[in-house]
């Protein structure tokens, strides 16, 4: 380590919390639009960044209808940068909410399990949109078709015969990558490929392979792009 | 609510992204200090340079408030350089630029667009992860701040090409198991390529599947009755043959 180094760590630490967590948010939205799986939520992130928007919002209020043009410019500025920080929130939600509606079973065993660690899947909210709609869903079936089968047949979540009914995403698509720290030798499971990784590496790889690695998903050492 | 696109970022997306990339302006008015969202902003003295995000410095540049200073790769010079390098080596994309020195483990790491390859002070010989869309807005928004606009487009064009042709031929070395190096690629090619690139590793892979599920099986055999016990030793199939 040579002096250089040194003031890079100090520069690195010195980055203001707000800036960091932009840097956070947009990884994780970059993420959640290209991984195949629904991704941890960020709580303590989502909350910290939307406290702020909230009080953006609120100056923006206070300050409109003040005249001075030089004060009107910097409101547009601010102004600007809420509109992109809502852009980035709504899209990640939105990429989230895609997800829960496509496997919404999958996704509530996925979150039952990770209710015993420290990080769930989803936030309190999302849970409750999933609950209530998949309940009036399978209400809705019921009424309208499910009740007139056999008791045997009117299972959504049905398991038996070898065959899942429960839909479950492609986990071993191909996803682009980016490593942040060398993560050494990656295995993939029934080849004969293995993959040296180092920081700074893009492959293009199964998200299976990488996913403990990934950002939301593992250790934060690879960024999907 | 639910978003209607399918995996992967749009084109408007990467250029959203794209414009968080530092540059550096010189500001023609001053603008006092900001608390934004993402980090304060410092105050703008002219003539004092300036490194601000790319949104901000293309809201000044188009009020007339500050020139931008167009990153040291993105010059004639340079550009006919990288361009002469990528010509050369036909199998690989031209080197990114050097990542900064590795933070220590606690602190999270920067990637772009976060890293500073577009200020004035960035390297000059190679392209940055955003290259072709900091440069296409570059050259639409504040022209008048290039020296020779024109042949910087030109280039830019030439580098497109040459790079899309090798995105196209890297096709002949996908197959099933991915893990494809692409080190050097830019935004908007993972983009352009990302839907084909990874449904053709997707389609061979569902081609092969019952093979690598047997295989699955036997390593998993293989692994429970104590052959391949040390993981690692790849010798062990051939030791089985004799």
């Amino acid at each position: 380590m040579d002096i250089d180094d040194l003031l890079a760590e100090v520069a690195v630490d010195s980055t203001p919390q707000e800036s960091r967590d932009l840097q956070e948010l947009t990884r994780a939205w970059v993420a959640e639009r290209t991984a195949p799986e629904i991704l941890n939520w960020p709580e303590e992130l989502m909350e910290r960044v939307l406290e702020r928007i909230r009080r953006q919002i609120e100056l923006v209020e206070d300050q409109t209808g003040n005249m001075d043009p030089k004060t009107n410019f910097k409101l547009i500025v601010i102004q600007t940068e809420l509109e992109r920080f809502k852009f980035l929130v709504r899209s990640f939600l939105r990429a989230r909410l895609k997800k829960i509606d496509e496997h919404p079973l999958h996704i509530r065993a996925q979150h039952t399990a990770s209710l015993d660690t420290m990080q769930s899947l989803l936030s309190p909210s999302e849970l409750q949109y999933l609950t209530s709609h998949q309940a009036l869903l399978s209400q809705h079936y019921s009424t309208s078709f499910l009740s007139q089968f056999p008791a045997s047949l009117q299972r959504l979540d049905d398991t038996t015969g070898g065959i899942s009914m429960v839909d479950k995403p492609d986990e071993d698509k191909a996803v682009f990558v980016r490593a942040l720290r060398d993560i050494g030798t990656v295995f993939i499971e029934g080849t004969d490929r293995r993959l040296e990784v180092k920081r700074g590496d893009v492959w293009v790889v199964r998200w299976s392979a990488v996913r403990k690695w990934a950002v939301g998903s593992g250790t934060g050492d690879v960024e999907l792009i | 609510m639910a978003l209607p696109l399918p995996p992967g970022l749009t084109p408007p997306e990467i250029a959203f992204l794209c414009e968080m990339e530092l540059v550096t302006v010189i500001p023609r008015q001053r603008l006092e200090g900001l608390e934004l969202l993402g980090g304060p902003l410092k105050p703008l003295n002219p003539p004092q340079r300036s490194n601000i995000p790319l949104w901000l410095a293309l809201l000044l540049k188009r009020q007339r408030r500050a020139n931008i200073l167009p990153p040291p790769w993105l010059n004639t010079h340079s550009l006919t350089a990288i361009l002469d390098h990528e010509t050369e080596h036909a199998d690989t994309f031209s080197p990114p630029p050097r990542l900064p020195s590795q933070p220590s483990d606690n602190t999270l790491p920067i990637s772009p667009p976060f890293l500073p390859t577009s200020t004035a002070d960035a390297a000059p010989d190679a392209l940055p992860y955003h290259w072709l869309e900091l440069g296409e807005m570059l050259l639409e928004a504040a022209a008048d701040d290039f020296e020779e606009p024109d042949q910087v487009r030109k280039l830019l064009r030439g580098l497109r090409e040459v790079r899309m042709a090798k995105l196209r031929s890297g096709v002949e070395v996908l197959d099933a198991a991915g893990g494809i190096k692409m080190n050097g690629v830019g935004g908007m090619e993972v983009g352009e390529g990302r839907s084909f690139i990874t449904g053709v590793v997707d389609g061979l892979r569902k081609i092969g599947a019952s093979r690598e599920q047997q295989r699955k099986d036997r390593d998993a055999e293989e692994a429970e009755n104590g052959y391949s016990g040390t993981a690692g030793d790849y010798d062990d199939d051939e030791m089985d043959m004799q």
